[in-house]
């Protein structure tokens, strides 16, 4: 896994990726930027420079929830756990479709004939 | 939010730390040895000040946008409710434009009255004689007492001296007296007031050889000159004397009232003058007591007779001096005004709560959407803040109106002539500072109960109407009594206000004051200085006046009653602890006691002999009598008046006769009983101011003009007053403070009663509302309309009742706050305490009868099927 085949991620994605893997259940920072990296095959690498400040632009925007527990039976590490909030899940719906729209069109720009 | 910044910040460290720390260990899993692992985790986050750097950026921005987003969703739920919004800011409005008007007045005629530097520091000074510590004391010093003030003390940065110097205006169109004073050079430099035109006095215009020149107000150059530029450096006649004229001030200013200015180059070792110092930055009034009593110790060993044997220096700033009649009654306003504010507060948190209540259902939502509390609680205060807001504009609008109102209704002489109320800024200011009390007062306990109960209890409720908001119950009838509570006050202190007024206007005079004119003769200097010239002088204009028609009879007088002239110690041969003793002289001729209806008790009055031939005897009232003989018969008895001793044209060591007695009339004011006077002969000396008091037949105020022109018959160069009617100067002295007292409160009171009334229906109406299907319930199991009624009556009349038992025991302590206004009246006086209860049973129940009336037409049906 060269460096060079890492892509950065898209402005605006990041937010959107964060409640997708929310949706699987409440992940703690490093738990979220690893399963982004992970289900994408090591191809997007979250910068965990914007990591943190998304995950609080997200917390203050209500849609998602952040709370202190433990990692864990018989652990005594506490992380502090995101949990998408009704809210969350609401936007993600909207960002999802959105996201849907402008893959579809560039898609179409890029690759006109085979659309055709 | 931001109050929680320090525990986020810990948050945020201890949230990388775990990071951190994961990715450590992950690294050590996969097989990177200890110390190197911590150091790839450490590449791996990056820059950790930069991130939390970040982070804080976007607390930032999200609270900025938080607060906006708030606003916008405040002002569409407002919209929504436009009822509400309305009945709230009106009621937020009239309790913060009250309290603004109220703080205006505070803020320029206690806080800044005068225009001049550093008016705060300007300091008067007193001698004080211990004998009569109930008297201010000495204020006026010779000239050479000032020059060793100025010289000798550490405690000013300057003093000025100031002498009355009336001064008679002649121009082709006649004479005028004008009120002047004559001042030390460095006066204007020290005011710090620049004039408006022309250019100030300076130290060389008070040197005696120096060319005469006069500084004038900007009122006499209105009322004179038109306000006619090309004024300046021309010469007037002034007393006789071309003067130059340098300068006019600008409207707002008006040093003791003067209309000139003139440097006081004549003066000798012995002129009079009152002084005024600045007080060094920083120094207290203690401090200038004491180093001007040690100046005044000094003087007392040089000019004895200048000097009581026991006295000490008392030190005033100018504004107390000026303010200090006013200023309880603006405090005890102020705490009146606060009061409505309270009422008006818990009237918006009652409709507030009211509307939380309906709310319930949206603010559910939200928080099961994962609002937090907190943001919640900033939702419902900043829709708060808007009401307040909204409140405070109107309120402004409503202040610069009051404004005007209370000037119009305000004594003019119980504040200084230059303090003009205004909306300054700090004025608007304060309306702003007012809005944000008002949100937290009104909005706080609205919006903890909102969010208060937990999530579940409320979606358990939410929807069914009828339990609902059964929780604020209890803060809602709180708020109520609280606002009855606090009318009650504010009603009992109007209606004591309105007895003292009642009472103190029907003070028994002891002389009818109806048809009485007094018009005060101010002399300029050098003219009719002796005795001899004003008995000429007087004679001649009260035998021209009494023979106007409609004249019924005239006397020369020395003060306007109901105040006596100036007081006098006296020596009273055979008479043991004279001393101490003291009565007010009144100069007068013998028609004095036929002016005002005043009755002879025993002896004679004076005559015209006794007038005329100057000769010594008076005549005494009652209180004299009884103070200073007792039972013994006064007449033939004599006294000294020790004043003629020290004053100009006056005889020496001159014993009076007692010829007659009379009857006793106010003459210490209206609410003081009489004081000891003695009425003397107008011709025995040349001191002391003068006028004449003339009885009419017809309307008294017809008669003023020509009362002057027979004046000016006599001579044409003194300047008599406009004067007035014993009524209207009754009026202006003694009633128009507890006048205005009363309008004010009486108008405080009636806002607070009401939006009390708003309060008791507003909360009345919704309780019947909750109770719809109670009522419905019992009016189908056969509850008589006029059973319910009384239900719903007896819920209102005891929160009623609640709100007077506890507004009466405080009112028995925040009357004391009226103390100085009240007058002729005990603070617990029944008909007042039973007044306001009486109208506050009235207009509460006048409140509740129309949810009342709603309760008892429900209909059972609908009102069950409700459900």
């Amino acid at each position: 896994m060269a460096k060079e085949t890492r892509i950065e991620l898209l402005q605006g994605t990041l937010d959107m990726l964060i409640l997708r893997t929310l949706l699987f259940g409440p992940a703690h920072g490093h738990q979220i930027a690893k399963h982004i990296q992970r289900t994408s095959d090591d191809l997007l690498q979250v910068e965990h420079g914007s990591l943190y400040p998304a995950l609080h632009r997200l917390e203050g925007k209500d849609w998602i929830a952040g709370k202190w527990e433990s990692a864990g039976k018989g652990s005594t590490r506490e992380f502090k756990y995101y949990r998408l909030t009704a809210l969350g899940k609401k936007q993600l719906v909207t960002e999802e479709s959105k996201w849907r729209q402008l893959t579809g069109a560039i898609a179409r720009i890029m690759w006109p004939a085979k659309e055709g | 939010m931001f109050w929680r910044r320090k525990q986020r910040e810990q948050d945020l460290e201890r949230e990388l730390r775990s990071h951190l720390e994961e990715e450590a260990a992950e690294q050590r899993e996969s097989g990177v040895p200890e110390d190197e692992a911590k150091y790839v985790a450490r590449r791996a986050l990056g820059n950790v000040g930069l991130i939390a750097e970040d982070v804080r950026e976007v607390w930032g921005w999200m609270w900025l946008e938080r607060v906006l987003q708030d606003l916008r969703y405040g002002l569409r739920a407002l919209r929504k409710d436009i009822a509400f919004a309305a009945l709230s800011v009106f009621a937020l409005a009239l309790g913060i434009g009250a309290t603004t008007v109220i703080f205006s007045v505070i803020d320029n005629v206690l806080l800044e009255p005068f225009p001049y530097r550093d008016s705060q520091r300007l300091t008067k000074f007193y001698i004080r004689d211990l004998a009569h510590p109930d008297q201010t004391g000495r204020a006026d010093y010779t000239m050479a007492e000032y020059r060793a003030f100025k010289e000798q003390n550490r405690v000013f940065d300057d003093i000025i001296a100031t002498a009355n110097f009336d001064v008679l205006y002649t121009a082709a169109a006649g004479a005028k007296q004008f009120r002047a004073y004559q001042t030390t050079a460095n006066t204007f430099d020290f005011i710090g007031v620049a004039p408006l035109l022309g250019r100030a006095m300076i130290a060389d215009d008070g040197r005696p050889d120096a060319p005469p020149v006069a500084v004038m107000s900007y009122r006499a150059w209105q009322q004179e000159f038109g306000g006619d530029p090309g004024i300046i450096g021309r010469s007037l006649t002034l007393n006789g004397r071309p003067t130059t004229l340098i300068a006019i001030m600008p409207p707002r200013f008006a040093l003791y009232n003067g209309d000139f200015w003139l440097p006081l180059t004549t003066e000798t070792p012995d002129t009079r003058v009152s002084t005024m110092g600045r007080l060094k930055h920083g120094l207290r009034l203690q401090a200038a007591r004491t180093d001007l009593e040690l100046i005044a110790r000094r003087l007392a060993t040089v000019y004895p007779n200048e000097y009581p044997s026991n006295f000490s220096v008392t030190a005033v700033s100018l504004v107390d001096r000026v303010v200090r009649r006013f200023r309880p009654l603006l405090y005890a306003l102020m705490a009146a005004v606060g009061m409505l504010l309270l009422i008006a507060c818990s009237n918006v948190a009652n409709l507030l709560l009211a509307r939380a209540t309906a709310r319930e259902h949206e603010i559910a939502v939200r928080a099961s959407l994962g609002a937090s509390r907190s943001r919640l609680i900033v939702q419902l205060l900043i829709e708060s803040f808007l009401l307040a807001l909204f409140g405070c504009a109107a309120g402004c609008l409503l202040a610069y109106a009051g404004i005007r109102g209370i000037v119009a209704v305000m004594p003019r002489d119980l504040i200084p002539n230059e303090s003009v109320i205004v909306l300054n800024p700090r004025v608007l200011l304060f309306a702003l500072g007012m809005a944000v009390v008002t949100t937290l007062l009104c909005g706080l306990a609205p919006a903890l109960h909102a969010v208060g109960r937990n999530l579940h209890d409320r979606i358990k409720t939410v929807g069914k109407g009828t339990a609902s908001g059964s929780g604020h119950r209890g803060l809602r009838t709180a708020f109520v009594v609280a606002q009855v509570a606090l009318s009650i006050v504010l009603l009992v202190g109007a209606g004591l206000l309105m007895r003292s007024l009642i009472a103190l206007q029907s003070v028994d005079l002891g002389f009818s004051p109806d048809h009485v004119v007094a018009t005060a003769i101010p002399f300029a200097p050098g003219r009719y200085d002796t005795a001899e010239q004003k008995r000429i002088f007087f004679r001649a204009v009260l035998q021209k006046v009494a023979a106007l028609p409609g004249v019924v009879a005239v006397s020369e007088a020395s003060a306007l009653p109901p105040f006596g002239g100036p007081r006098s110690e006296v020596t009273v041969p055979g008479v043991a602890h004279a001393q101490g003793l003291r009565a007010s002289m009144q100069l007068c001729s013998e028609d004095y006691f036929r002016t005002l209806g005043i009755r002879l008790l025993r002896g004679r009055l004076l005559t015209e002999t006794d007038i005329d031939s100057a000769r010594k005897v008076i005549v005494v009232n009652q209180a004299l009598a009884s103070r200073f003989f007792g039972d013994a018969d006064p007449i033939g008895r004599s006294i000294k008046f020790d004043a003629f001793d020290k004053a100009p044209e006056s005889p020496r060591d001159a014993y009076f006769e007692v010829v007659g007695v009379v009857a006793d009339v106010r003459n210490n004011g209206l609410q003081s009983p009489p004081q000891p006077e003695a009425f003397l002969p107008f011709t025995i000396s040349g001191a002391l101011g003068r006028g004449i008091l003339v009885r009419t037949a017809t309307e008294p105020n017809s008669m003023l003009s020509s009362i002057r022109r027979e004046i000016w018959a006599v001579d044409p160069n003194v300047a008599p007053s406009m004067g007035t009617t014993l009524v209207t100067a009754l009026e202006q002295e003694s009633y128009s403070q507890p006048r205005f007292a009363l309008i004010i409160l009486g108008t405080f009171a009636s806002i607070g009663l009401l939006l009390a009334a708003i309060g008791i229906f507003s909360v009345m109406a919704y309780s019947v509302s909750l109770r719809t299907h109670e009522i419905g319930i019992r009016m189908a199991l056969g509850a008589q309309r006029a059973g319910l009624l009384k239900m719903v009556l007896a819920k209102g009349f005891m929160m009623i009742a609640a709100g007077i038992v506890i507004g009466e025991l405080a009112s028995f302590g925040l009357t004391r706050l009226l103390r100085n206004q009240i007058w002729g009246v005990s603070s617990y006086d029944p008909a007042v305490l039973g007044g306001v209860v009486a109208v506050l049973v009235l207009v509460g129940l006048a409140a509740c009868i129309v949810p009342a009336r709603r309760a008892t037409h429900v209909d059972p049906m609908m009102a069950v099927r409700y459900e």
